[in-house]
């Protein structure tokens, strides 16, 4: 039997220890969450999914993070394309300036979270001690440290540092374009406006649909900059989905709940994917 | 050439995979508390002729692995490095070794008692190393100036926080309000003198009484007297205001008083001094914070473990461990001459220590802090009332418990 097998499938000996790595590595924790999440002190249950919806603070902290995601992903965008549009119209020093507005970028997360704790630190920071020296009078101003300007404080340090990403994949595509349909708008007399509205926004839309994507999944999951940021404080006001699920896995040692909570944070992202997806493809 | 230099470099990594296992191997908390327990461990090794690995973690990360480690029986730790807190949950399902041996009466019973399952009786699972508790820091040059004795209750302090911010241009109190448990480290002592309690006899959650509303507010009114952004204090940004000479008076650590007193970190060397925690309606009491030394059942070398765990909190080695910065847990190294004369802080940190209060001894305390620290949060920064958040807490908390039952 081995030895039909073989003959009729030769490369599967080279490919048996993939897929058992795999399975083992990848499969079968996956599984084994998915019981956990459906197993109660008596055997299965829903208990965990039911509770979910009971537990106010798991709701607080799925909209902090939906609207995390989406005003970060506004201004990223906004800001990432506004800088590729620029940097592409240069002509001298492009590469430079392209390599210079990646830095943020190339920092660990966890570094950038560091210098902004400092950054923002009311007393002795930067920011304030900046603004006190022109004669600012900052009292109020507490930044991470106040229960309303934490999230936007959080916010701004993901701007700083991913805006460089959605610069790049965008800089790229407006590289990528081709130049015959611009010029022949051109020479029919189009405006700048109306070569970027009707032949670069349509061309770069798969660009756009990928970056917008993957930076989402990202900003969905955010966790190191905020665990060390603000521990999702003050009180609850930055508190995220991963960070409260970290918690209640690795302090609290509950697995079962915070599967049912990574299975839902999974489920939306899943559903929020497939349906950026579709819309871009409807409009396309 | 090319074959001599291949086989020194296969010769190298026979070597290394031949390389004997450690006869020790200790989790221990990346900070000062475990630096002093590093010297002695490669001491130990050197003495003993084996070798000691060290597995450095940042307390953040500590607990999880060290509690990932006994309940899967890994048995990768052979001494673990904990905070008491963290006792209960560690010592559940017998996952830590009961001791072969009692510890001797020099040990501070403050200490002893966490080392036992249940609480303060039964078996003992652990020995204390760091005899942590919290101290007042306030600074006496100031208090002399303005004509104050040393703050014996939380309305001195806050009446001094007024007079003398106010005359100096400071801020008079600073805390630690992360939420979570820095909030929750900071308002316990202010909590039990105000007389509340997390839990009532019926072992339910009691922490939404007229008592702990009262705490609540006068937190508030002691928060008016802090810095701007206190609400998301730890404990570097506490004692960054005493060294910086900005703020006059917190609840702080033992592991802080060496900075107060470095000229290289502080501008308030000699300037601050450490009392005891102030009282309300009850008498003031710290919170312990010791840290302790257990061997996990899971140790292949368990014989091992327990002599080094008795040596390296033997009295001689206690008071090498205090001369690297650690707080002792034995009466007899506080009270040793040379200490004395070198450390001023010892006679108050043997009186915190001898009434200090542990945290509820619950295997749920991590999950309790957090509820409890999101709504004291909360209320330090105005976004919920007093009795909201406490009543919130409360039904967090029964929750909690009920969920473990």
């Amino acid at each position: 039997m081995i030895r039909t097998l073989r003959r009729s499938w030769p490369g599967v000996p080279w490919v048996v220890p993939t897929v058992v790595l795999l399975l083992a590595l990848t499969i079968y924790p996956l599984v084994y969450s998915v019981k956990v999440s459906f197993t109660g002190p008596a055997g299965f249950s829903l208990a965990n999914y039911a509770r979910l919806l009971q537990d106010r603070l798991f709701l607080q902290a799925m909209a902090q993070t939906l609207l995390y995601t989406v005003v970060a992903l506004a201004i990223e965008f906004a800001l990432g394309f506004a800088l590729a549009l620029l940097v592409d119209s240069l002509g001298r020093g492009r590469a430079f300036v392209r390599a210079g507005l990646l830095a943020p970028m190339l920092l660990p997360p966890v570094v950038v979270a560091v210098i902004w704790r400092l950054i923002y630190n009311p007393q002795f920071g930067v920011l304030n001690g900046t603004l006190r020296n022109l004669g600012i009078h900052t009292s109020a101003l507490t930044w991470a440290s106040g229960e309303r300007g934490a999230l936007a404080s959080v916010i701004l340090v993901d701007v700083w540092e991913w805006t460089p990403f959605l610069f790049l994949l965008l800089s790229a595509g407006l590289q990528a374009l081709p130049q015959e349909p611009l010029e022949a708008a051109r020479m029919d007399g189009a405006s700048p406006w109306q070569v970027f509205r009707d032949i670069v926004l349509p061309l770069l839309k798969p660009v756009m649909t990928l970056a917008i994507l993957l930076r989402t999944m990202d900003l969905l999951r955010i966790f190191d900059q905020i665990f060390i940021l603000t521990q999702g404080g003050p009180g609850f006001a930055t508190e995220t989905v991963s960070l409260y699920i970290y918690r209640t896995a690795f302090r609290f040692f509950n697995f079962g709940y915070a599967s049912a909570m990574s299975f839902l944070a999974l489920g939306l992202t899943i559903v929020f994917a497939r349906s950026l997806m579709r819309l871009m493809r409807v409009s396309r | 050439m090319r074959a001599a230099c291949t086989c020194i470099i296969a010769a190298a990594l026979l070597a290394g995979c031949r390389n004997e296992p450690p006869a020790l191997t200790i989790a221990i908390n990346a900070g000062v508390e475990g630096d002093a327990l590093k010297v002695a461990a490669a001491e130990w090794g050197a003495r003993n002729r084996v070798r000691v690995d060290i597995v450095e973690l940042p307390y953040a990360n500590l607990f999880e692995k060290e509690l990932l480690d006994l309940t899967s029986h890994t048995g990768a730790y052979d001494i673990i490095m904990m905070d008491d807190p963290w006792f209960p949950r560690l010592v559940e399902d017998g996952q830590l070794a009961a001791l072969e041996k009692r510890p001797d009466a020099d040990f501070l019973a403050s200490c002893l008692d966490v080392c036992r399952a249940p609480y303060r009786t039964c078996v003992f699972y652990a020995l204390p190393y760091v005899g942590n508790s919290q101290l007042f820091f306030y600074r006496k040059d100031l208090f002399d100036k303005h004509g104050l004795a040393a703050p014996a209750t939380w309305n001195d302090v806050l009446a001094a926080a007024k007079k003398i911010g106010a005359a100096e241009k400071m801020y008079g109190y600073v805390m630690r309000a992360a939420p979570g448990n820095a909030v929750i480290t900071d308002f316990m002592p202010l909590f039990w003198a105000f007389g509340a309690e997390i839990f009532n006899r019926d072992g339910h959650a009691a922490v939404a009484t007229p008592q702990a509303v009262e705490c609540v507010r006068f937190m508030l009114e002691l928060g008016k007297y802090s810095p701007p952004g206190y609400t998301g204090f730890n404990a570097d940004e506490v004692s960054g205001h005493l060294l910086q000479s900005t703020a006059i008076m917190s609840i702080n650590w033992p592991a802080w008083i060496a900075a107060m007193d470095d000229p290289a970190r502080s501008k308030v060397v000699g300037k601050i001094a450490f009392a005891q925690v102030p009282s309300a309606r009850q008498k003031g009491v710290a919170e312990l914070g010791s840290w302790l030394l257990g061997i996990p059942a899971g140790s292949k070398n368990r014989q091992r473990a327990t002599e080094f765990l008795f040596w390296a909190t033997a009295p001689e080695q206690m008071k090498q461990a205090a001369l690297r910065g650690n707080p002792p847990t034995r009466r007899s190294v506080f009270n040793d001459p040379e200490l004395r004369a070198r450390f001023r802080s010892f006679p108050a940190q043997l009186a915190s220590l001898e009434s200090a209060r542990p945290r509820p001894r619950s295997p749920l305390w991590n999950e309790i802090e957090n509820a409890f620290g999101i709504r004291v949060s909360q209320a330090n920064s105005g976004s919920v009332t007093p009795e909201e958040a406490l009543q919130r807490a409360n039904q967090e908390i029964d929750a909690i418990m009920q969920r473990a039952k």
